[in-house]
């Protein structure tokens, strides 16, 4: 069962390196690696904050934190994420703007990996493209297939943007915040989804985007 | 140093006290665990789980959270297997898990309805029928859907 998000997460891998491929202006050296990296360090924090939520404590109970499936926080996780990379790339903004095209590509292809799990339906649609699991006749949203469409197409968005620094990863956080809003009351959730996590990427995207320009004004 | 020493006394062992469990644990068979869930007129979620499951220990808390959200709609059911009993019951009593809960030492049940390892969640429908199987942990969108799924069968 657990390889199954072995290759959600191939395929995420695979969506980032042929955005790397599309969108190759001005990345740094090693750029799949560093998705990798970041993304994987994200996970952690993301599971680790998530433990913490559910009252099991990481450090009495180590192993629990390889059940990614167990929950995965994501505000933490994009949090850990970008941390993350930024470390990597030595805290220069301008780094974050160049991978950002490619890091939706891959968030993408994370969502599209659904796929493979048997874990793209949503809530119930009678939509022509809806369909439904083995053995029901309930037909549904592929929910997951419409963030990854919404993700790639925010990736080529973001890389028609010019290069004001944090302009392109301000737009990009924004609109992934945007992408899993919209898409969030067709998930199945238990408790609502972190619908604060969104609204708060989207208004960081957009104060970086800000704050960029103040940047650039205040060194011309 | 006060602290220090505060934390070596948190971890030295003192002697063993019996805790009684808040939860009940009975022995079931196949017959009265099919006469339990005969007596349901709702949708059913039956997990089945033991203490020393890794990711039954992963799953649990969202078990714990659907139980507390559904449980005017659905009748949460668990089973431990394979298990000993003080080990399942102080598992329940840390995770709070609070609905019926049955003991089958043997593996009787999962063999009944055709699950693999451990731990396994069933979904029964309103009139009883099985409707799906989700091998290995359950996670949030898994369990959200299936439980949707359940509600709404005719």
């Amino acid at each position: 069962m657990e390889l199954t998000l072995l290759w959600a997460t191939f395929t995420g891998v695979g969506f980032a390196w042929a955005g790397i491929r599309l969108w190759s202006e001005r990345l740094p050296d090693r750029p799949l690696d560093r998705i990798i990296v970041a993304a994987a360090i994200g996970l952690l924090a993301g599971r680790l904050w998530a433990m913490i939520g559910q009252g099991v404590s990481p450090l009495s109970n180590p192993a629990d934190i390889i059940i990614v499936r167990g929950g995965v926080s994501t505000g933490a996780a994009t949090v850990g994420a970008l941390v993350a990379y930024l470390w990597g790339v030595k805290w220069r903004p301008a780094q974050l703007d160049a991978i950002a095209p490619a890091a939706l590509a891959g968030l993408a292809g994370w969502h599209a990996g659904c796929l493979w799990r048997g874990a793209c339906l949503g809530t119930a649609s009678d939509l022509p493209w809806a369909w439904a699991q083995a053995g029901s006749d309930i037909t549904r949203h592929p929910v997951e297939l419409y963030a990854a469409i919404g993700l790639l197409m925010a990736g080529w968005a973001v890389s028609k943007l010019g290069w004001e620094t944090l302009t392109r990863s301000g737009v990009a956080l924004a609109l992934a915040g945007l992408v899993r809003l919209a898409t969030e009351p067709m998930r199945p959730s238990l408790g609502g989804g972190p619908i604060e996590i969104y609204v708060a990427a989207i208004a960081v995207g957009v104060l970086a985007v800000l704050l960029g320009r103040r940047l650039l004004a205040n060194s011309t | 140093m006060a602290a220090l020493a505060l934390a070596l006394a948190a971890c030295t062992s003192s002697p063993a006290v019996e805790v009684p469990s808040a939860h009940e644990l009975p022995d079931t068979s196949v017959p009265e665990f099919e006469a339990h869930l005969a007596g349901v007129d709702r949708p059913a979620v039956v997990n089945i789980w033991a203490s020393w499951c890794l990711p039954c220990r992963a799953e649990a808390p969202l078990l714990a959270y659907a139980h507390d959200k559904y449980a005017s709609e659905i009748e949460f059911v668990g089973v431990s297997v394979q298990d000993n009993r003080t080990d399942a019951l102080a598992f329940l009593d840390e995770f709070d898990l609070d609905f019926d809960h049955f003991f089958d030492r043997d593996r009787q049940i999962p063999q009944l309805y055709g699950g693999i390892g451990t731990p396994i969640t069933f979904f029964f429908g309103p009139n009883g029928e099985l409707v799906r199987t989700h091998n290995g942990v359950v996670d949030e969108r898994t369990l959200a859907l299936n439980i949707d799924e359940i509600l709404n069968l005719p």
